[in-house]
């Protein structure tokens, strides 16, 4: 595979998982912002464990994965019913505590990071297929979830979350246990695709998971459209792509087209571009169906 | 027949290697992974100016080896995620090239040049990062425990009345690594280090640090963070009557134009330490000085300007000392070649000093203390 092809990819896939954890909460209304934490949490344990205790790569992996998972958990049972401002705060605000532990914790390198984490396999090549087979792997078990939750119960529930929640709540949503599940969840991916990033470039540092993260995959999610996983799809490699392409001359105003951009979706179309109407209207076109559905919720139309 | 038919085949067989050998390009092509745009896109415009500098003092004088060298700005907007994807363009057919900068690319786009053995210099990090790239890149800097702490006690020596030294510290890269350095200098006269303040990266008001900062009641304070934040340091310090102007030392990185911009007057008497001394009376230096005035609304070159102005003459060097052709279908044994030239060059002119470099590390390269006057500084004493 040739190399930019693969950076391209595989940093693609991270964005993408990136921008379904912060999507998965956002489903009941919680910008969940402590998936980048949970990213360098599980990502720098996994590295400290690969360099120092040479635990391979796979449970170091799983271990990634679980540390997610607990950390997002015992997050939730704090934040799992709590209003939208008060989980964005808890989120940068511990952004800003794992920074602050990493810094002073030299076993993970503090301040200067990790280096030379070593190549799964043994070799680069097949090291860029493990990472290239376990992130496509990731994908699409993720994006079969998003796709089951978004159709099921659990995922009209949310949507009334998200549209009332005290509505949901008389309706006989658990408010919290949703909460906490889709937390949790979410947690769960932010925390393997932590682990995934750093053995991508083979090395961690704290600025691999600074705020400009939370500002890709927020421009992903509110650009691609935030009602669907399929939006994210769409807009991570366009947003990371694109400018690649640019010639140096343009690259320049790279952030300023961004910026431009972003404006321009936010004013004429604010749910994004990609929409409920427009994916059911795909799976209706693709399927040969005629079918309409009448009813869409508030945040669908 | 025999022998004919055998001499036309040999015959044929070389004009066969030698067709498809391709042609070695009309030009030098050197990338610059560097930051152009983003929060350190002002200091990316000096690294960047500093290098083609170099290449139009080369090309004026012939190029190397009789071909131009043009510099490539290559933007990774201080994004790992862009640096990456640049170095992996790049490492395909680019025989060496200069960056990634700063730590954050670094560590993400060196791994790149090191698995395909593509040389990249990056000259303006500390021997503890660069070293973890070796042979692939070299340091442009000693080790900073070998460097600083001579140098800090240097400066401490100056005033036998400082007893105790409380340092000004922001975690950022290898800037703990500095301090710790300083501590060593200092506390081998028998100063005593105070308990550091940490500077936050973000930090708006520096008011409360000072506080913290005097309540050890120190008599020397050194600052290990951002310029804007150093001199905000030392407006606040002087606010609540700090007088020992030069018991105040500014580390090397700190020596930028937000220094002096948001310091002002207020910088006058303390000391700064930097590898550079831009009072040096040099045809070669005088020259970049001037063109530097002349493109930067009559500014002085800040400190880092002339890391990669000398990179590229290091590069120059390295092509003409070894042979190198640019050939792609050499391109494997000739960034071998520029690599290992770098590790050892011997001699090397740079602008300010010569020096050499053993094992990818400078190895007498000399350090100054300044001290700052009207925005200034003035060499107060060089430490070999």
């Amino acid at each position: 595979m040739p190399l930019p092809l693969y950076y391209f990819l595989s940093i693609t896939a991270v964005n993408i998982l990136l921008s379904w954890a912060l999507y998965l909460p956002y489903r009941v209304a919680h910008l969940h912002f402590i998936t980048v934490a949970n990213m360098a949490i599980s990502g720098y344990s996994a590295a400290w464990l690969v360099m120092s205790l040479h635990v391979p790569f796979g449970w170091a992996l799983l271990a990634g994965f679980a540390l997610g998972a607990l950390v997002g958990w015992i997050v939730a049972l704090f934040i799992g019913d709590a209003p939208t401002f008060a989980v964005v705060i808890v989120g940068f605000t511990f952004i800003f505590i794992v920074r602050t532990v990493i810094e002073n914790l030299p076993a993970v390198g503090a301040t200067m990071g990790i280096f030379g984490l070593p190549n799964i396999g043994g070799n680069p090549e097949t090291h860029r297929w493990v990472i290239m087979a376990i992130l496509a792997g990731m994908l699409l078990l993720t994006g079969f979830f998003l796709h089951r939750f978004d159709h099921s119960r659990l995922g009209r529930a949310a949507s009334a979350v998200f549209v009332d929640k005290d509505l949901a709540a008389s309706l006989g949503v658990n408010i919290k246990g949703l909460g906490m599940l889709v937390q949790t969840v979410s947690c769960t991916i932010a925390g393997g695709t932590g682990v995934l990033y750093g053995f991508i470039y083979k090395s961690f540092h704290l600025d691999f998971f600074t705020f400009a993260l939370v500002g890709i995959a927020m421009t992903i999610i509110f650009v691609g459209g935030y009602a669907t996983p399929w939006g994210t799809v769409v807009l991570a490699p366009i947003l990371y792509g694109v400018p690649l392409l640019f010639p140096p001359a343009i690259q320049e105003w790279r952030i300023v087209i961004y910026g431009g951009v972003l404006v321009i979706v936010l004013v004429l179309k604010p749910e994004g571009f990609i929409t409920r109407r427009f994916v059911a209207t795909m799976e209706s076109f693709l399927s040969g169906s005629r079918k309409k559905r009448n009813i869409l919720t508030k945040e669908e139309l | 027949m025999k022998k004919t038919l055998g001499v036309l085949i040999v015959a044929a067989l070389l004009l066969g290697v030698v067709g498809c050998q391709q042609p070695a390009p009309k030009e030098w092509t050197i990338p610059f992974l560097n930051s152009l745009t983003g929060a350190i896109a002002s200091i990316g415009e000096y690294l960047e100016w500093g290098a083609e500098r170099a290449a139009k003092e080369i090309n004026d004088a012939g190029g190397i080896k009789g071909k131009p060298v043009k510099i490539v700005g290559v933007d990774t907007a201080l994004d790992p995620q862009k640096g990456s994807t640049e170095m992996a363009r790049l490492v395909k057919d680019t025989l060496v090239a200069l960056g990634p900068v700063p730590e954050p690319v670094i560590m993400a786009a060196m791994p790149i040049a090191v698995e395909n053995g593509m040389p990249s210099l990056t000259a303006t990090t500390s021997l503890e990062y660069a070293q973890k790239f070796f042979p692939w890149t070299v340091s442009w800097f000693p080790s900073t425990q070998d460097r600083l702490a001579p140098l800090v006690a240097a400066w401490g020596k100056q005033f036998p009345d400082m007893k105790q030294v409380v340092q000004f510290v922001e975690n950022y890269g290898p800037w703990p690594g500095m301090a710790d350095a300083h501590a060593a200098g200092l506390e081998g006269l028998g100063i005593k280090m105070l308990d550091k303040v940490e500077v936050p990266s973000d930090a708006v008001t520096f008011g409360p640090l000072v506080v913290k900062a005097l309540s050890e009641k120190p008599d020397g304070v050194v600052f290990v963070c951002k310029p804007a934040s150093a001199a905000k340091l030392i407006k606040e310090l002087k606010n609540r009557g700090w007088k020992k102007m030069d018991h105040l030392l500014l580390f090397s990185s700190a020596d930028a134009p937000d220094l002096y911009s948001t310091g002002g007057k207020d910088l006058n008497g303390a000391e700064i330490y930097n590898y550079i001394n831009p009072g040096l009376d040099s045809p070669r230096w005088n020259a970049f000085k001037q063109a530097y005035a002349e493109s930067h609304n009559g500014e002085q070159p800040p400190s880092l300007s002339t890391n990669y102005y000398d990179a590229v003459y290091m590069i120059k060097d390295a092509i003409e000392k070894t042979g190198v052709t640019g050939s792609p279908s050499k391109l494997k044994a000739e960034r071998k070649m520029i690599a290992d030239y770098l590790q050892n060059a011997k001699g090397f002119h740079g602008i300010m000093f010569d020096w050499d470099m053993k094992d990818g590390v400078p190895t007498n390269k000399p350090t100054f203390i300044f001290k700052v006057q009207d925005s200034q500084k003035v060499l107060v004493q060089e430490i070999k």
